[in-house]
């Protein structure tokens, strides 16, 4: 498979090219077009419990779909629901990414998928949810944001702190803390952070330069309420 | 520089990367790397564009510990030509490996950091566990204590709020009904209602009785004292003392505050529903929910019997002779099939004029002092025979 970001920035698009007889898995409903020659299915990653369990627990699709090319070569437009950066990223087999529940796109047949158990705190205050998906294998993975992505790189014990709602992929190389942002409590509020994660390297971590909860509650107040 | 055999005494596991190493030269998301472990120490493989270079690290160089986002990681870190280099490490096989092989120097920060990771995994479930234990805890609390809750709920909700509640809802049901306004019938009504009430100590309701014309054998109390009488239940009473029964038993509902209880019962479900499942129109639908509630207003058994028993002792300290309400379950059980319609939540008439029975002959005897109306012209007043069949 050969990806391709047509019309980088807020409304992308991923071309992907398959050669006759591959295919790729892909967020249900992410896909935009393709050839006559893709056949699509859906396909319960990971079984029916593995699926039941990422289904209720991430709140990712309980589906994924699978995008092959079964009648000869040909091409695949992918999109994310959300206005947002899309990154490819090569898995080399060994590479761990986590990756928050809106994040992933598509990725190479060869890319695995789980959905992995938080720890209590990170997930009651991570901002993530309990539950995230853990993506490794080998080939392409393409993630994408709200907003733009940003990578940060961290050097072995370098640290950097993230706000807990932006965050979108980081490695499985990396570990994080949960802390507030300021030291008292009221300040960390007030502050309007709240809480934030400390993370610290080795490794990468992807963050999308909007955070979706922040933007849902300011445009609800331009939602007229019915009844 | 380390000899060559030292690999040679271990079989290959395997050819493709099995580490990511990390160092100040590498790409922050570490290189992928080849890595095996001999008895003197591992030696670790690079691929870049083809050509291989590789890497033989003594054990005794290596320090241990424990990392990656869920402590799953052996870290292995010493210094080279180029500066630190650390190795992370995942696969079990690689791990187990290394343990079996690493001399006892190293074996004990490896179990050092294999305990680090063990504690790490043990905290985390731990404090799922005991989420887990608050959340049954609550539910569980929830379950048993629902009862307690809304007994605590309902003692809280003044009796004003209660009247108000009541009033709205009673005006509006009697805009559409034919209601007896005088006559032989109300003046019946009011005097059994005065009769009771008198009996009720520190009585905080106003009670307001009215009687509606239909042929249902029923009546009903609303929260704050408001009850209805429907003229089919006097038509088919055969003595006033049968009326009684009935209007202490709805007194009764009305003090033990019933309607309000079934209402907050209800309230909390929704509410409850509603966040459970995030539908925050749940709110919006409460105020209708008030009104439905009010119109098909039924309590369950347990409030039934309880009503029932606490209205038999008040027929018996207004001097009425209780054995009315009895017949009047009994003459109701003969029709249970379906003449007579009276509420599905009720509980059967025969059990009920059984339980007041035995409650009855646990009374001291009575001596019952009759109404000053004749029963018979309030039958005729209605259009009912001066009788009613038995």
């Amino acid at each position: 498979m050969r990806s391709e970001i047509l019309y980088p920035g807020a409304f992308p698009l991923v071309k992907i090219e398959l050669s006759a007889g591959e295919q790729i898995k892909a967020e249900s409903g992410a896909m935009v077009g393709a050839s006559p020659t893709i056949d699509v299915e859906s396909k319960m990653e990971g079984g029916f419990l593995g699926a039941l369990s990422r289904k209720l627990l991430t709140g990712e699709k309980f589906f994924f779909q699978t995008l092959r090319a079964s009648r000869g070569p040909g091409e695949v437009l992918l999109a994310p629901t959300v206005p947002g950066e899309i990154v490819i990223l090569e898995l080399d087999g060994v590479t761990e990414y986590m990756v928050q529940k809106d994040g992933f796109l598509a990725g190479a047949d060869s890319v695995r998928i789980e959905s992995k158990m938080q720890s209590f705190a990170r997930g009651l205050i991570g901002g993530e949810g309990f539950f995230i998906l853990k993506i490794g294998g080998k080939g392409p993975l393409i993630i994408n944001s709200f907003g733009a992505i940003h990578r940060i790189d961290l050097k072995p014990d370098q640290e950097y702190i993230v706000d807990n709602s932006h965050m979108v992929a980081w490695s499985a190389t990396t570990s994080y803390t949960i802390e507030r942002a300021s030291s008292g409590w009221v300040a960390s509020f007030t502050s309007g952070e709240g809480f934030v994660c400390r993370f610290r390297g080795p490794g990468v971590v992807y963050i999308q330069s909007r955070n979706p909860g922040g933007f849902g509650a300011w445009i609800r107040q331009f939602i007229p309420v019915s009844e | 520089m380390i000899p060559h055999e030292w690999r040679e005494t271990l079989p290959r596991m395997s050819s493709s990367p099995n580490a990511l190493c990390f160092g100040h030269e590498f790409p922050t998301s570490g290189v992928p790397c080849l890595v095996q472990i001999g008895l003197q120490g591992l030696t670790v493989v690079f691929t870049s564009d083809g050509q291989e270079q590789q890497e033989d690290i003594p054990f005794t160089a290596l320090s241990i510990s424990v990392g990656g986002l869920d402590h799953d990681h052996l870290v292995l870190k010493w210094p080279s030509k180029q500066g630190e280099r650390l190795l992370y490490l995942k696969d079990a096989e690689l791990i187990r490996t290394f343990r079996r092989v690493a001399p006892p120097s190293v074996h004990i920060p490896f179990e050092q950091a294999a305990s680090v990771a063990r504690l790490a995994r043990w905290r985390r479930m731990g404090a799922w566990g005991v989420a887990f234990g608050i959340l049954l805890t609550g539910v569980a609390g929830l379950w048993w204590g629902s009862d307690l809750l809304v007994a605590l709920a309902v003692e809280r909700i003044p009796v004003e709020w209660e009247r108000k509640l009541g009033e709205a809802a009673y005006r509006e049901l009697l805009a559409r009904q034919d209601l007896v306004k005088e006559g032989p019938a109300v003046s019946a009504i009011q005097e059994m209602t005065r009769r009771l009430v008198e009996q009720i100590p520190h009585n905080p309701y106003k009670f307001e009785v009215t009687v509606v014309k239909s042929d249902v054998v029923n009546a009903f109390a609303l929260p704050g004292g408001y009850i209805v009488v429907f003229t089919g239940l006097m038509q088919n009473a055969a003595c006033a003392e049968e009326v009684a029964g009935v209007l202490g038993h709805e007194i009764h509902h009305v003090l033990q505050r019933h309607g309000l209880e079934r209402i907050v019962k209800r309230l909390g479900l929704v509410v409850a529903a509603s966040i459970l499942v995030g539908d925050q129109r749940g709110f919006a639908g409460l105020m209708k929910q008030f009104s439905v509630e009010f119109v098909g207003l039924t309590f369950d058994r347990e409030q039934e019997t309880r009503a029932d028993i606490a209205g038999l002792h008040l027929l018996y300290d207004a001097k009425i002779d209780p054995f009315g309400m009895i017949r009047f379950f009994e003459r109701l059980s003969a029709n249970d099939e379906g003449r007579m319609e009276w509420l599905s939540t009720h509980p059967m008439s025969r059990g009920r004029a059984e339980r007041l029975t035995a409650e009855l002959a646990a009374m001291p005897q009575l001596t019952p002092v009759p109404f000053t109306f004749d029963w018979a012209a309030v039958r005729e007043s209605l259009g009912a025979p001066p009788s009613a069949e038995p």
